[in-house]
């Protein structure tokens, strides 16, 4: 056995701390450069604004319903620049009945596949007979302020967009789930590329209206339009194989429309708006109760608040 | 147990010119035939006859390619250390080179796995060419390729008499083989939001169990590669190779189970620590992976096997050791998805995917034998390599 300084020659061992060093060097800067990168790939500033005026013959009143002021107060943070709004969703858990009217409006609004769900609705039994109660819990993405889910992303395939809701590129995306076991929320589900007539389906008809070992049915190829473009399933086309989540929505806003949950809610239970507008419904509703996110310990600082 | 410094314990050579290497062909046969149907069943039904879902997002393979990682990382390591330090049965450039290809045999089946494992199959390149470095996987993605260059140049150096780039480029794929193994338990510990995971004793636990998977797998190949016509210089070399690679397992092993006992210790005396992902793993469902495959199977019965001066014994201890690591890799992998954080979500929405329960199923298992036999191929080919080239420069 050699030793220590018969390894090598004084010119091999500059050679070696040379490569080395520049190895650590090369390594420290692009994680300098991605972790401190403000790089967005999204437009800002005045062009973002949109004028969406669908509410003009409705003047402002007084007790107006919940849902025409959302809806107004949603127009008026599209006139602003993208990086001027905040999304936020407010959940009232004393509303919600538990009939997953938001769950299922979400997966008509985003043709999402089995196995894939968005915006679940957890029931929760409290109490002991006869004291017994049903707590509803309704678990979109939280939109965190500080979310997990980014930085672990290997291609920069999801992103926290200015005006907070956390998106992810269909196109960029490898499916490597690593996000999914980086979400604490369970907010992030993978597309396994399944479909409700087809073989592996679980739950899906018998007989007829399940053609097995033929083409799936036809409203299986159907698109969706989320973040504002046409994804069609077919021929393991984006987003099959990708992860998918909540967006809020983002392509309905865009339009002037609030999310479907908000919508469908039967209850009113779900509220959703700019936090930036200090005049807002969900300002007053966060301002005026005491309310909670879920799982604050991990300070992702969720976006998303319950009125409990 | 005799592990001997300066001299070497004398090995028991007709003990591994018996013939035994003659069944790692029908062996590899059987897992090349068996594992291209799990990637036929792959490739056919995508992900759906597989165990994992969005819950439990990752499975087997990825337990597996981690395995790949460490085998890679230490025999690497090893070989180097070996090499620049001029230890017997280490210092010919031929031992330096199996040891190269060793590990280059340990990481591309790990590729295999992971890229099986993958979404998008159809996009792996884009984690090299759009990656995002704030990621773990990206920075490991660049680290295996950049060593795989490495090991290439180094192979091909290796065969010239004397090459001033040759020792300084074997410290820099050093530098990634220690580097990429314990980074591997970054990967984990960089889930912020796990609590299982969050424990900087990961990466030691990693880097602990890659000099170890390395030392069982040098083992495993210096022993199957003796040729009844080696030469005495031959035998010499591979009793010292023999005798290191044996030390360095048992230490490993041992070494890896002190770091895990302090890891999970303090569920013993800290009730409050006591976690469900923790609960599932001592004393749940996966107490079998634990205490009989990773514990037993894995650590217990190598050691006892290496610890006789039976040199049969010993390959079938670093196989075991082998079998044991992947065990152990599974029972980080998977305790620390299989617990919810939102109690009750499960229920929420039900479906096949949307489950915290994990079975390996068939085709993931028949894809890991495919993986194996990738890797015995990458070996015996690189094997092939290295005679035709010593044999048509001359090199040692």
């Amino acid at each position: 056995m050699k030793k220590v300084s018969e390894i090598m020659d004084r010119r091999e061992f500059i050679k070696a701390g040379g490569l080395v060093g520049v190895g650590v060097a090369a390594a420290g800067a692009v994680i300098v450069k991605d972790r401190t990168g403000l790089s967005t790939e999204d437009s800002t500033g005045e062009k973002t604004a949109k004028n969406v005026n669908t509410l003009k013959n409705l003047k402002p009143q007084a007790g107006e319903d919940d849902h025409v002021r959302m809806q107004r107060e949603l127009e008026t943070a599209l006139s602003k620049p993208v990086e001027k709004r905040k999304w936020i969703m407010v959940i009232d858990t004393r509303k919600c009945v538990g009939c997953q009217a938001c769950t299922i409006g979400c997966v008509a609004e985003n043709k999402l596949p089995p196995g894939v769900v968005y915006r679940p609705v957890i029931q929760r039994e409290v109490g002991e007979y006869p004291n017994v109660s049903l707590h509803f819990l309704p678990r979109p993405c939280m939109q965190c302020e500080k979310p997990s889910c980014v930085p672990v992303c290997p291609v920069k395939a999801t992103w926290k967009r200015p005006d907070g809701v956390v998106v992810i590129d269909y196109d960029k995306c490898i499916g490597c789930r690593y996000c999914l076991n980086a979400c604490p929320y369970a907010a992030r589900t993978s597309d396994f590329g399944r479909l409700y007539t087809s073989g592996e389906a679980s739950g899906a008809p018998e007989g007829n209206q399940r053609p097995i070992f033929g083409a799936p049915a036809p409203w299986e190829a159907v698109p969706s339009y989320e973040y504002g473009k046409s994804w069609n399933r077919k021929d393991h086309g984006s987003p099959v194989g990708n992860a998918r989540k909540c967006h809020f929505c983002l392509h309905r806003l865009e339009v002037g429309l609030l999310p479907t949950c908000v919508t469908t809610c039967i209850g009113r239970a779900t509220y959703f708006g700019d936090s930036n507008d200090p005049q807002s419904l969900v300002t007053n509703l966060i301002t005026k109760y005491n309310v909670q996110t879920l799982l604050p310990h991990w300070d992702n600082k969720p976006n998303c608040y319950y009125i409990v | 147990m005799s592990i001997q410094s300066g001299s070497v314990a004398a090995v028991d050579h007709t003990k591994f010119s018996s013939g035994w290497t003659k069944l790692l062909w029908p062996v590899w046969a059987i897992f090349l035939i068996a594992g291209i149907a799990g990637v036929f069943m792959r490739i056919t039904h995508g992900h759906n006859l597989a165990g994992y879902g969005s819950y439990v997002p990752w499975g087997l393979w990825i337990g597996v390619y981690f395995v790949g990682v460490g085998i890679s990382g230490g025999a690497f390591i090893l070989g180097t250390l070996g090499y620049l330090f001029g230890v017997q049965g280490f210092s010919r450039n031929s031992d330096l080179r199996i040891s190269i290809i060793l590990s280059v045999s340990g990481l591309l089946p790990a590729f295999l796995g992971v890229w099986l494992d993958l979404g998008r199959m159809d996009r792996m390149m884009n984690i090299l060419i759009h990656p995002s470095f704030t990621s773990m996987m990206a920075f490991n993605a660049w680290m295996y390729n950049i060593f795989l260059i490495i090991a290439a140049l180094t192979w091909f150096l290796s065969f010239r008499d004397s090459s001033p780039w040759l020792k300084p480029l074997l410290i820099l794929g050093m530098f990634f083989s220690i580097l990429f193994p314990s980074q591997s338990g970054v990967f984990f510990e960089a889930v912020r939001t796990n609590e299982f995971w969050r424990s900087p004793l990961l990466s030691m636990l990693f880097f602990v169990s890659a000099i170890t998977l390395g030392g069982a797998s040098l083992l495993f190949v210096r022993s199957a590669m003796l040729k009844k016509s080696a030469t005495s210089e031959d035998l010499s070399a591979l009793d010292s190779a023999l005798n290191i690679l044996r030390a360095t397992t048992l230490i490993g092993l041992l070494v890896y189970v002190v770091f895990e006992f302090a890891e999970f210790s303090i569920t013993f005396w800290n009730p409050g620590a006591h976690s469900p992902n923790v609960e599932f793993l001592l004393f749940g469902d996966y107490r079998i992976v634990f205490w009989g495959i990773h514990l037993g199977l894995g650590v217990v019965v190598p050691f006892l096997m290496l610890s006789t001066g039976n040199t049969r014994l010993w390959v079938i201890a670093s196989l075991l050791s082998i079998i044991g690591f992947g065990a152990a890799r599974l029972c980080i992998l998977i305790p620390g998805q299989v617990v919810g954080q939102i109690p009750g979500i499960q229920e929420a929405f039900q479906d096949p995917r949307l489950s915290y329960v994990y079975h390996i199923t068939t085709m993931e298992y028949l894809v890991v034998l495919l993986m194996i036999a990738v890797g015995m191929t990458v070996f015996y080919v690189g094997s092939l390599l290295n005679k035709f080239f010593e044999s048509s420069s001359g090199a040692r």
